[in-house]
């Protein structure tokens, strides 16, 4: 007995080194190419590669990789590039847009692109058979999409065109100004039209797989890794510098910052919430304001939340400063108005702690030192980060105001489920800019759209809102837009702003180049280089 | 089965048959004079006795409110002998220090001098009232550390013992009785019934355990009704399949066939001849459930059920210090060892009460 | 025996049927739906998504859809994962997860039982207490704790294993290691504790008397009699912590970066993918009924007094 599992051990072992030894040369063999490969924490297992199904942060870092559409954008400020379009002018008072195709572009099979691709791409992403998800992103923009896109009309009703095989020309709602940058989101991507034919849902696997972008899918082992290659028949191939970029889903943020701190990634998309006190000190660690906001959603129908004076209290009731100072940490800005800072726009003013005050209003509402105010609950999803804010804010309610709340955790689907419904009494929510404008702040509050789960309702504000879509860019529009905000914040405290977001990201700089931070937390892969 | 009478003469018969050599002494008495004996499990009956008068004395023992948070106070380790005005400046040294080395400077610059004889000087003079009383806050002492928010380790945990001794011992104990009075009729009876039973039990493993309770939270609604029925519905089933093995193998000896032949009913048989004779797992198998309904508790959180912020939970806190773990390893460290104490104390206990119960180790003695 | 054996392979079919009818059922009552964002999205928009997925029909008939496509073997689209069908899903990462599990539980098989054996045998001895305390540990402490502090000792102060991944790169062999010891812990704990519980009993029991009676050397005894009395509770517990242990865990899978199927049991019900819930239940459940089906046949063989008519 005892001899035999000797035996069985020795054997065991002996496998082991043989087979650990074998794999070592052949990792020694790699080494002298040295290939500069670039690996990633991408947070998540993207929920697709095709352009037109996806919607997520993780979905956008590969999207930037293997496809370009017509404009890209630039890695230092999330600015406008031209990508497939070399150029485009503005005409009819900025609502038709005309591109210039550039010259020689091809997909990864050879197959050439013109206006005619554009074309088709985009019609594909609002045929409702496509059942895109951020179909309504397109339709925010161009005149006849959302007809096609409801069904109530064919396709010809879109108003996109090509004019000869590299002129694409598009008519817009309205005089947008934000539309061109709006135009390097993944819903206008543009897709191998003849490559879905042939493969059908599949044709995003590795083996099947047609793209335009500055890398080319290599291989995709799902739930732990995809990794891309550069594309030889890009454009600007000669700007392409890393040789393979790593893109690992991985869930657990101990396990990503552990691997970050051992060098098996060379990028963190996100650090440990806990750890940041410590982390922030780092040479490596880079925190950068986002175009997002995290807020509390009033039930603005339901007592007594109905009352724009409680409302205010309850928002100048804690402090904010304490809370991303003391909490959240990681650099987060107090805010108290709904749109980040944003160049052009008029900051409104905004309601700022004043407990005093908030005592005063509460007794004009009819409930002095929160005496009689009825027993409600704050509703967010679960997580620790939401957790603790909520925690803090229903402390700070408590022995500032005198007003009792409890807390009611629901897990992602539920919450939004729940919130949607408008079945809570106050909800967390956190909004990130879909593009660089105030507009993307403010649309969603208009009276029935289906974002607003607080159910604010103000006509003056829906009449500014929707007067400020037909308006051209400048600051007669922003002014317009600003005193929407000054209504919705200032006056009726529709919703209770928070703080603005940062994105945490950590990279070692003095080793990686074409790298930068901005409000969209953009970073395409095609200008990382290894610095010498 | 239910009245008085059967159960006394009941218990005559069991004595007669399994044991011969002891009479006049109760069941009970003899297990608990053997019980005494053993000094591990005495450990554990004291300590179990111990954590459930703490923690339901919690409300007027001299500890700090398990819910209030002083910021200034977060994240201050473990001390028997330091205020926490001074552990709060060591912080601040030392974030500072960090900082210093980034900036690769080795002195402190004005501003960070002035926060900290701030920080000195509101040591000695910041006040607070709690409870009434107005109290030099930084003044007050944090036995077992504080948390992110700065609330006393200390209190959490006893305040969170409650909850999760409460669900561990609710939770098996129901989980317990419905699988033992399924697992033995099913093993016992056979044939259709068991056959049934057994399907039945696989049918409800089948089912998706977490739709299951937030289905049943968007129905009913949280409350602690709701968090025992999501605890018991399917934790049942794993004690209802082993009682169900172990019925089916003793079903047939010798002493089950002599009390079948006296024409005792089958109800009789598996709750008074059976399952004696299974205890022994069952009390394995049940003190082995105690953690994993303590630590099903704070999953059930995450849906929604169990526990609200900020009342807590031993998984809860676990579960929120591990992201922290490196840097303020008493955040895991002492609900864990709560934790595993008790469960230590969980265990000793049953294998005592297995041996003291066992009705063949009488024959030992 | 070939009778029962048969009956209780047609009796699979409709125990799956109740199974899979019941879980449509509750799936389709909990709130929210697979489609739902943090940006509600216009009624138009969704109409099309649930058009394209049959979503808008009445229940009955997607319910008949779906039967009908399982039939044919077709488990259908992810739908959060748009791109890979649920066959797909599952069968890239259940192979994962039935070689970690089948190892953790070989260990932990192994190593439990030889635990509960010394210690029933040293009863109330310092070897027994010690074994039962590894055993309470490991019970008590939860796979998301020692997962990260394994993750700690090994991967960021020793530095002699990577931190997570799975068989991939040259030491793909020294991936395995931390996730197996973590799977195994409780498993290794609970087995410990039953087979020490049984042994005792065994040892106690008429035929053990017997046979030391008839002078049988002790290691005889433990190996021909006392082991194999005191692997029944053992294996009926084995029957359904095997079901439990190579359908993954989603901790460890996410602790480690390990692409098993652990994972999908959790995220496909929060995420209300409707048809990866179906799959992953129906995996699930055939894997619990084989299993059962086997530790009956195993106790008859195990335990001579069992018989199935």
């Amino acid at each position: 007995m005892k001899k035999a599992l000797l035996a069985l051990l020795a054997a065991l072992m002996a496998f082991a080194f043989v087979s650990c030894g074998g794999k070592e040369e052949a990792a020694e063999v790699a080494k002298v190419k040295e290939p500069v490969e670039f690996r990633l924490n991408n947070g998540a297992e993207p929920e697709s590669l095709d352009p037109h199904l996806i919607q997520g942060v993780p979905e956008h870092r590969i999207y930037e990789a293997l496809f370009e559409g017509l404009i890209i954008y630039n890695y230092e400020d999330a600015s406008p590039l031209p990508g497939v379009a070399e150029s485009w002018e503005a005409s009819n008072g900025g609502t038709t847009y005309t591109f210039k195709i550039r010259k020689g572009l091809v997909w990864t099979d050879g197959v050439k692109i013109d206006a005619h691709t554009v074309v088709d791409s985009w019609i594909r992403m609002l045929d409702p058979a496509t059942g895109s998800n951020y179909a309504w992103f397109p339709n925010m923009f161009i005149k006849g999409a959302e007809a096609f896109n409801s069904g109530e009309a064919g396709a010809d009703s879109v108003q996109i065109r090509a004019i000869d095989d590299m002129t694409f020309q598009m008519d817009l709602l309205g005089p947008l100004p934000y539309v061109i940058g709006a135009l390097a989101h993944y819903s206008f991507g543009i897709v191998p039209m003849h490559a879905i034919e042939k493969y059908g849902n599949d044709w995003t696997k590795p083996e099947n797989f047609v793209g335009n972008g500055p890398f080319i899918l290599e291989s995709w082992v799902p739930q732990d890794k995809i990794t891309v290659v550069p594309n030889e028949k890009y454009w600007d191939a000669e700007a392409v510098k890393l040789d393979r970029v790593v893109y690992l889903p991985i869930e657990d943020q101990n396990t990503s910052h552990n691997m970050y701190l051992n060098g098996e990634i060379d990028w963190d998309t996100t650090a440990p919430q806990d750890q940041i006190e410590q982390i922030q000190f780092r040479d490596d660690y880079h925190a950068t304001p986002q175009l997002g906001t995290y807020y509390y959603v009033f039930q603005n129908e339901k007592k007594p939340f109905d009352d724009p004076r409680v409302r205010k209290a309850l928002s100048m009731g804690f402090n904010r400063k304490n809370l991303v100072e003391k909490i959240t940490k990681a650099g987060q800005i107090p805010a108290y108005s709904m749109v980040p800072d944003m160049a052009g726009y008029p900051a409104t003013s905004g309601n700022y702690e004043d407990i005093n005050q908030a005592k005063k209003l509460l007794a004009e509402a009819g409930y002095p030192g929160g005496e009689g105010f009825p027993a409600f609950e704050i509703l967010y999803n679960t997580s620790e980060g939401h957790k603790k804010i909520a925690e803090y804010i229903q402390s700070e309610w408590k022995n500032n105001l005198g007003v009792n709340v409890t807390l009611l955790n629901q897990e992602w689907a539920t919450y939004l489920s729940t919130r949607n419904m408008g079945d809570f009494q106050v909800a967390r929510a956190g909004w990130i800019g879909d593009y660089q404008d105030p507009n993307t702040f403010l649309d969603m509050f208009i009276s029935g759209t289906p974002m607003n789960g607080g159910k604010y309702s103000n006509p003056k504000y829906d009449e500014l809102i929707s007067k400020a879509a037909t308006m051209a860019d400048g600051p007669e529009r922003m002014s317009v837009l600003a005193q929407a905000e000054k209504i919705f914040i200032e006056e009726d405290m529709g919703v209770m702003p928070i703080y603005y977001y940062v994105t945490i990201n950590m990279i070692d700089l003095n080793k990686w180049g074409g790298f930068s931070f901005n409000v969209l937390d953009t970073h395409p892969p095609k200008d990382i280089y290894l610095k010498k | 089965m239910s009245d008085n009478k059967v159960k006394n003469t009941n218990k005559h018969e069991a004595v007669n048959e399994f044991n011969q050599t002891l009479k006049g002494e109760s069941l009970t008495a003899d297990a608990w004079k053997r019980l005494k004996k053993n000094k591990m499990s005495m450990f554990g009956l004291v300590m179990v006795a111990l954590y459930a008068l703490l923690a339901s004395l919690a409300p007027i023992l001299p500890i700090h409110a398990y819910d209030r948070q002083i910021l200034d106070h977060q994240y201050l380790p473990p001390s028997l002998t330091k205020t926490a005005g001074e552990l709060m400046i060591e912080r601040q040294i030392d974030l500072i220090g960090r900082l210093m080395a980034k900036e690769k400077r080795s002195e402190m610059n004005e501003a960070e001098k002035e926060r900290i004889a701030q920080m000195e000087y509101d040591v000695d003079h910041q006040t607070m009232v709690i409870d009434g009383k107005e109290i030099l806050v930084h003044k007050m002492r944090y036995l077992l550390g504080t948390d992110d928010l700065g609330r006393d380790m200390l209190s959490r945990i006893i305040y969170g013992g409650q909850v999760s001794m409460a669900i561990g011992l609710i939770g098996t104990i129901t989980s317990v009785i419905i699988g033992i009075v399924i697992g033995a009729i099913a093993g016992y009876v056979g044939g259709k019934v068991d056959y049934f039973i057994s399907r039945f039990i696989e049918v409800m493993y089948g089912l998706p355990y977490m739709l299951l309770v937030i289905i049943l939270m968007a129905i009913f609604g949280k409350n602690i009704f709701n968090l025992f029925i999501a605890l018991s519905v399917v934790s049942w089933l794993t004690t209802a399949r082993v009682m169900r093995g172990q019925i089916m193998s003793l079903k047939n000896s010798v002493f089950v066939e002599a009390a079948r032949s006296m024409g005792a009913s089958p109800g009789r048989i598996i709750f008074k001849h059976l399952v004696p004779n299974t205890l022994g797992i069952i009390i394995v198998y049940a003190t082995l459930r105690v953690p994993a309904f303590i630590m099903l508790e704070s999953f059930l959180s995450f849906l929604g059920l169990g526990v609200s912020a900020p009342y807590a939970s031993w998984g809860s806190l676990i579960q929120d210090s591990m992201q922290g773990m490196t840097n303020f390893p008493w955040r895991l460290i002492w609900p864990a060892f709560a934790m595993a104490l008790f469960l230590f104390s969980m265990n000793f206990l049953g294998d005592g009460l297995r041996d003291a119960f066992d009705p063949q180790s009488k024959n030992r003695v | 025996m070939t009778k029962y054996i048969l009956k209780r392979f047609l009796g699979m079919i409709p125990t799956l049927l109740i199974i899979t009818t019941v879980a449509f059922i509750i799936m389709r009552i909990a709130p929210g739906g697979p489609f739902d964002r943090e940006r509600a999205i216009p009624p138009a928009v969704q109409a099309n998504i649930e058009a394209k997925y049959h979503l808008d029909e009445p229940l009955i008939k997607q319910y008949f859809r779906y039967l009908g496509g399982i039939i044919r073997g077709d488990f259908g689209p992810s739908y959060k994962y748009k791109d890979q069908t649920v066959t797909d899903l599952i069968s890239n990462s259940l192979p994962h997860s039935l070689l970690l599990g089948t190892l953790a539980l070989m260990a932990a098989t192994f190593f439990g039982v030889l635990a509960g054996i010394i210690a029933a045998l040293n009863q109330n001895t310092w070897l027994d207490y010690t074994a039962m305390s590894i055993a309470v540990f490991g019970v008590s402490v939860p796979a998301f704790v020692i997962g990260p502090v394994l993750m700690l000792i090994f991967a960021m102060k020793l530095k002699i294993l990577p931190t997570s991944g799975w068989i991939t790169g040259p030491d793909g062999w020294k991936t395995v290691l931390m996730p197996l010891i973590a799977l195994s812990m409780s498993y290794f704990a609970s087995i410990a504790r039953l087979s020490r519980s049984s042994v005792l009993e065994v040892i106690r029991s008429d035929y053990v008397r017997t046979a030391k009676a008839k002078g049988l050397s002790p290691t005889m005894i433990i190996l021909k009699h006392v082991l194999k009395g005191a692997m029944l509770p053992v294996v009926s517990y084995l029957g359904i912590a095997y079901s439990g242990i190579i359908t993954g865990s989603v901790v460890i899978e996410q602790i480690f970066r390990i692409p098993g199927l652990g994972r999908f049991f959790v995220q496909s019900s929060l995420n209300r993918d409707y048809t990866m819930i179906m799959g992953v239940i129906i995996v699930y459940s055939t894997v619990v009924i084989l299993m059962n089906f086997l530790v009956d046949i195993l106790y008859s063989f195990l335990d001579p007094r069992i018989s199935y008519q």
